[in-house]
């Protein structure tokens, strides 16, 4: 399915230019860092604490404190700076910064990448459908993707969680399962009704391109021929048409984890997420110290810029080499 | 097909786009856990009260006939009542359309004249520095989250510089000007420019980017077609030949791609307002989600819908002026 021009237009245009180096580079060390988060956070990222003036973890865990001074009249912190045990500091519930980065990338992948599985799943046969069969079956279908694109993403997301909830579903970690990382959660939640609702909202743009495509190859010689042999539209539509628009709903696909990523983060930030270990969710609540412990929100905003910079990146080189109305740099 | 004809058919296939997003609204409301009477009432009212409210609103009646009273009320302009405030929704819409306007209008005029050119630079001047620079600019602004972003600039400008207020929008547009040409007094228009010079920008860098990108891409492609090479060697100067016919034609699929990006823009307000405390639409539809008063909720988005509608139906006509192929 992937030809020889379009492997060596991929391997020309990834030497030709720096971009697509620091764009798999940053990708590769985020899906690293996710994947090995219980391994490489030095704290649980979910659990809370009070520190002292050192940083270090002040009574004993089991106390409670209500204000920011324990009975020993020494002075205990909940929001900690960067110090060498919490690298990258506390936020406003004690909990570590750092240990928190590694997860948020966890939920930031899992939801981009399964959030366009759901798009491409509903979009790529609605398009292919109204594109291959055309007239009332077109209308009706295209009618229907109009009327999403009126809805803004966002808005239409928040009305669909609104009604259905949050539903978080509990993902157990490997690699607690298997005794190698000692302390950290068991499982972390995925926000379950938003991965499924960033993939309804996603939907209308890969019809189009599906569409567009499969209108292209219907009149091709190609698939008349096999037409007129009795193949069934099925067979047509899984053999030739879906493979011969497979380019650019790649090329889409990636540029949509991007997408999909920053209305997750999006989503978060407004409160509707279902796991608070989310990148969008600690931004909203390092807004609350913003002009004292800025670093709270400032370090989850970089893993995001720099996971969805890394994506476009990818989605970048792709369209350069796959897509043969662009046809690389060189023209 | 002339121009007339072509506009009709959008204007009827608006309609039905507008009446598709009415229907998966009500949908959404009727499969809503929640009972509207104990929402509009609050905790603790009393059965004889719900009960006397659900008769009055109808909300005993089965869910077809309460389908077409709304449809007939959307109608004639009536959106309904507001579960929570209990003041007519198209009043609560209506007071809030100029603050988002004016930070919609704001980001686009910002956008557009920053990533044109800009644009238009990194296509002339390829792989040279100010084509990396733009490059860079671009990527950085279709990978940023506008609600991080909004919240550095106010780290940055509002607290650690201190020149630009962290929020609100503390007086409109059109009250600065009336200070201005009644009293020749700019200090309104300078409150104003202050108030929305960090949400603009927050709202609008996703656009410049964007549109940066869409130039410097459809200018690659149109300065190697034919026609750039053949009135070149007709003895047309360049820079004729570029900002004449080359930007002309591709601004034709940019402003397309813009038309459709209004929803995004639309979606980017209601993050911009949260961040600034910027009192528009946006802000009203998060504080109607989180009190679950779907009149209101419902009535935004109609409205929303709407503005996407009409605004796709301009771009059309204007695509129609630009690109007279599209009506033969």
């Amino acid at each position: 399915m992937i030809s020889d021009r379009v492997k060596s237009n991929l391997k020309r245009t990834f030497f030709q230019s720096l971009l697509p180096k620091i764009g798999l580079v940053l990708l590769v060390s985020i899906i690293l860092m996710a994947t090995f988060a219980p391994l490489l956070a030095t704290h649980d990222p979910t659990r809370t604490g009070y520190y002292d003036e050192q940083g270090a973890e002040y009574p004993p865990i089991g106390h409670e404190y209500t204000g920011s001074i324990a009975e020993d009249g020494e002075i205990v912190e909940i929001t900690v700076e960067p110090t060498s045990e919490h690298i990258l500091g506390t936020n406003n519930v004690g909990q570590d910064v750092y240990s928190r980065f590694l997860y948020g990338a966890r939920v930031s992948l899992l939801v981009g990448v399964l959030g366009t599985i759901m798009a491409l799943a509903i979009g790529v046969p609605v398009g292919l459908i109204a594109g291959y069969y055309g007239g009332r079956v077109d209308d009706a279908l295209m009618r229907v993707a109009d009327t999403m694109l009126a809805f803004p993403a966002l808005v239409l997301a928040l009305a669909l969680i609104g009604v259905f909830g949050e539903s978080p579903v509990m993902v157990p970690d490997p690699f607690v399962m298997i005794g190698l990382a000692d302390g950290m959660p068991e499982a972390i939640p995925i926000p379950g009704t938003v991965t499924i609702v960033v993939g309804l909202v996603s939907w209308v743009w890969f019809a189009r391109v599906a569409r567009g495509e499969a209108l292209a190859i219907r009149n091709e010689e190609y698939v008349k021929a096999a037409k007129s042999f009795g193949t069934s539209d099925r067979t047509i539509l899984l053999q030739h048409v879906l493979p011969n628009s497979l380019t650019p709903i790649i090329v889409l696909a990636t540029i949509q984890i991007a997408v999909i990523i920053l209305l997750e983060a999006s989503l978060a930030y407004l409160g509707f997420s279902g796991t608070t270990l989310s990148w969008g969710y600690e931004i909203e609540r390092g807004q609350d110290v913003l002009r004292t412990r800025p670093w709270v929100s400032m370090f989850p905003g970089i893993g995001i810029v720099l996971t969805v910079i890394g994506v476009n990146l990818l989605g970048d080189w792709f369209r350069d080499a796959l897509d043969p109305n662009i046809e690389g740099e060189g023209r | 097909m002339n121009v007339g004809k072509f506009l009709l058919r959008r204007v009827l296939q608006g309609i039905f786009v507008i009446w598709g997003v009415v229907t998966i609204m009500f949908g959404l409301r009727a499969v809503s856990p929640g009972d509207p009477a104990t929402l509009m009432l609050g905790e603790g009212a009393t059965q004889e009260l719900i009960e006397h409210v659900r008769e009055q609103e109808g909300l005993n009646e089965p869910i077809y006939v309460q389908y077409f009273d709304y449809l007939q009320g959307l109608i004639v302009g009536d959106f309904g009542y507001s579960w929570r405030s209990n003041r007519e929704v198209e009043a609560m819409v209506i007071e809030r359309i100029p603050a988002t306007v004016e930070l919609a209008v704001v980001a686009t005029i910002v956008a557009v004249v920053i990533a044109i050119p800009l644009g238009v630079i990194s296509a002339t001047r390829r792989n040279q520095p100010s084509d990396y620079g733009a490059t860079m600019f671009s990527l950085l602004g279709i990978s940023t989250p506008n609600f991080w972003l909004g919240l550095m600039l106010i780290l940055l400008f509002g607290v650690w510089i201190g020149v630009l207020p962290t929020g609100r929008r503390a007086v409109g547009f059109g009250e600065a000007m009336v200070t201005l040409v009644q009293y020749g007094s700019a200090t309104g228009l300078i409150t104003w420019l202050q108030h929305i010079a960090l949400p603009a920008i927050t709202l609008g860098t996703y656009f410049t980017a964007l549109i940066t990108r869409l130039t410097r891409s459809g200018m690659i492609d149109e300065l190697g077609k034919p026609y750039v090479t053949a009135s070149r060697a007709k003895g047309l100067p360049n820079v004729l030949v570029r900002y004449k016919h080359v930007l002309r034609n591709t601004m034709i699929p940019i402003i397309t791609v813009l038309g459709l990006q209004m929803g995004t823009l639309m979606g980017g307000a209601v993050i911009t307002e949260t961040v600034f405390n910027w009192p528009g639409l946006g802000l009203r539809l998060i504080d109607a989600l989180d009190a679950r008063d779907w009149p209101l909720m419902q009535g935004i988005v109609v409205f929303i819908a709407i503005a996407f509608v009409t605004i796709n139906i301009f771009v059309d006509a204007i695509y129609s002026y630009l690109n007279p192929q599209v009506n033969e």
